[in-house]
């Protein structure tokens, strides 16, 4: 049995007014934001002595989130290599022994909610999720590389501290990015193929996301970890970041995850991963028009499967209906192109959490 | 969590050992990997069969067409094909611990037998079964029309038989990658057959739904010898090409791709599932995959219809008035 997730209880007709005035252009909302606007969030990084790094975010609606980073050393399955001499028959010349390709269980991340065990669908959705968006960007997989015989595991561990006010995910994304940024490995001493001895001068560590200059104002990344948005969209309205009340009136959600590109290409940001989630608002209850109830001089159906056909059959503005189907094809697009265009949402959020670790 | 009532087999999974013959050298075997031999627009051939598990409301069985591979000198089956089955139980009235829900409550179980895969599966669901039935959930939720039925609940238990490999075997041999996202790639094929196999049983168990959904894949593949074959499309790089519906086998290099549980009658699209580095192209590349979808949403309509016309045969043969459904005498009326 699906969870029961904890219900917005808003009654029909304030579903209804929320409705009405997201769709309206430009989009009103609940708190005052433009459509593209985040939450005011505190955040910090780099809070924890006892791993490798970690960070803490708190939305202004009280949700919290910690994240940490551990790394620990492993010994690697081994591979069957192709055989030395026979490397003129070799054709994958780009895969030689100094930079390792990682794998994909080099990374493990555990979601802890409360209230939620963890198998439970809403933990498993996250983790999958933001799992996959970390491991498309290719690269951090691979820094994890040691030698043919050990490599680092990394742990990342998500505790939302406080109950899930509303959809979790841009807050642990958002705490994720901060965490990585932040976390640093030992330097390697060994040499190729030896067991790996590390330098334990913590100062001497490499940061797992390189920066271009190591003095301490940082100067910018070379490269960033994934964030993961949460879009919804209201009518022909695209709306960021939505609250609680917002989600309950949503017709499409959608999480895209991004990271910075590396080429100066004409978009600013490289999609990732995209997944659609199941809107809350198909869950909630339908509104009673006035001419099916009779307290407002209407007439009550006979049966119930008569209510239900002249209640569908009609289509009132200002009773809610909880929206059916899917999303249409072009609205995609177009969440795609505000994510990703120059200047869009993604980069102004990338560009706001390097400031983080700056000013700290 | 293990399971502790029975004795389990090793958590990580056995392999059937895949010996290779140490005289012929690397190149020789990457020879072997397979080719796609199919169009790029051109999907496997799809069988799908409804009604086959006579306990449940509604049943499905769908299956690719199995490779025709050229006769090879190993045992090992050069790729993988899928075969799925999905039961639907219900709608039936929720237990009385349950708490009231005006609209249907819809539970979706994806689960891989054990000897779906090389490597085995255990008994108990795994984080990545959890997740696609997950993503099965979202695919369906939009499409069945849940206030009809206050206070019930339906399952939708899909079990995968043979499961679509992440990659060829002998990439751990030959050193091929599989690609940037690196595996995982077959479970979006996964995916697009579940919610199609869902879709026709949820038909066959006659829940109302407002379309018929259906899953299609596409993915952009780079290949190094794929000269001329797939269209270049705006937005991909060098030597990138896409192709629907994909085999991971047949693939060296997958570099992203998608799946959308798409409603063809309402141009809908109820899950979108896209990973790996589309560059530009992501647009193009959920084109594709809704292209796929229309391809396969052609085969839940034929088997649905099959399925309709064998069940109400008696009343379409003798019955001259038209269709009146099937002779139920008295109409039986839910309490509770």
């Amino acid at each position: 049995m699906a969870p029961v997730q904890a219900q917005v209880l808003l009654s029909p007709a304030e579903l209804s007014y929320l409705h009405s005035s997201l769709s309206l252009d430009p989009p009103i909302r609940p708190d005052g934001r433009s459509p593209t606007q985040f939450r005011p969030l505190v955040a910090e990084s780099d809070i924890l002595p006892g791993a490798n790094g970690s960070a803490r975010v708190c939305f202004a609606d009280g949700t919290e989130a910690i994240v940490g980073v551990k790394a620990e050393v492993e010994k690697s399955q081994w591979q069957p290599t192709p055989d030395k001499e026979t490397a003129d028959v070799d054709m994958d010349d780009e895969e030689e022994e100094e930079t390792g390709v990682g794998e994909n269980s080099w990374v493990e991340m555990s979601i802890e909610i409360p209230g939620f065990r963890d198998d439970d669908s809403l933990p498993v959705f996250l983790s999958a999720m933001l799992t996959e968006a970390l491991l498309a960007s290719g690269d951090l997989k691979d820094r994890l590389y040691i030698n043919q015989r050990f490599h680092w595991k990394l742990y990342v561990d998500i505790l939302l501290l406080s109950p899930p006010l509303s959809y979790p995910l841009p807050l642990l994304s958002l705490t994720t990015h901060l965490a990585l940024l932040s976390a640093r490995l030992p330097a390697l001493k060994s040499e190729k193929e030896e067991d790996p001895l590390f330098d334990d001068d913590w100062e001497a560590s490499t940061p797992i996301y390189p920066r271009s200059g190591r003095q301490k104002p940082y100067s910018a990344y070379l490269d960033k970890p994934p964030v993961t948005l949460l879009v919804m969209a209201v009518g022909q309205n695209i709306i960021f970041d939505p609250s609680k009340e917002e989600l309950a009136v949503a017709e499409a959600v959608l999480a895209v995850s991004c990271a910075a590109s590396q080429s100066k290409t004409s978009e600013a940001v490289r999609l990732l991963t995209i997944r659609t989630i199941d809107p809350p608002s198909r869950l909630t209850p339908p509104g009673i028009p006035n001419l099916l109830n009779s307290a407002t001089g209407g007439v009550v159906p006979v049966s119930s499967t008569d209510a239900m056909a002249q209640r569908e059959a009609m289509s009132l503005l200002g009773v809610w209906t909880p929206p059916r189907g899917g999303i249409k094809r072009n609205l995609v697009g177009r969440v795609l192109k505000i994510v990703v265009e120059k200047g869009g949402v993604a980069e102004e959020v990338l560009e706001a959490l390097e400031k983080v670790e700056v000013e700290s | 969590m293990t399971d502790r009532r029975r004795i389990n087999a090793p958590s990580g999974g056995t392999n059937a050992p895949v010996f290779v013959n140490p005289a012929t050298p690397a190149d020789s075997l990457a020879s072997q990997r397979p080719t796609r031999t199919r169009a790029p627009d051109e999907l496997r051939k799809i069988f799908l069969k409804t009604g086959l598990v006579p306990l449940a409301s509604g049943s499905a069985y769908l299956e690719l067409s199995p490779p025709s591979a050229p006769p090879t000198k190993t045992l090992t089956p050069s790729r993988t094909s899928l075969k799925l089955t999905c039961a639907v139980h219900g709608p039936k009235p929720l237990p009385r611990s349950a708490p009231f829900s005006p609209h249907l409550i819809l539970s979706t179980t994806v689960k891989f037998a054990p000897f779906a895969t090389r490597a085995r599966r255990g008994y108990i669901r795994d984080s990545t079964e959890r997740d696609l039935g997950v993503h099965l959930e979202t695919a369906l939720r939009g499409v069945v029309i849940g206030e009809r039925w206050p206070k019930s609940g339906v399952e939708v238990i899909v079990t995968v038989i043979e499961g679509e490999e992440d990659g060829w075997w002998g990439d751990g041999l030959v050193g091929g990658s599989s690609g940037a996202g690196g595996g995982g790639w077959g479970l979006m094929s996964v995916l697009a057959g579940t919610i199609t196999v869902a879709s026709a049983a949820i038909a066959d168990a006659g829940i109302d739904c407002v379309d018929l959904v259906s899953g299609g894949v596409a993915a952009v593949v780079r290949d190094v010898d794929a000269k001329g074959k797939g269209k270049t499309e705006e937005g991909l790089q060098e030597g990138e090409s896409l192709v629907l519906d994909p085999c991971p086998a047949e693939h060296k290099d997958m570099v992203a791709a998608c799946v959308v549980g798409y409603l063809a009658g309402r141009d809908e699209i109820t899950e979108i599932w896209m990973k790996g580095e589309t560059g530009g192209a992501a647009d193009v590349l959920l084109d594709k995959a809704v292209h796929a979808a229309v391809a396969s949403v052609t085969v839940v309509k034929e088997a649905v219809k099959e399925s309709i016309e064998q069940k109400y045969k008696d009343v379409l043969s003798s019955g001259q008035g038209g269709f009146r459904g099937p002779n139920i005498t008295k109409e039986v009326e839910m309490t509770g």
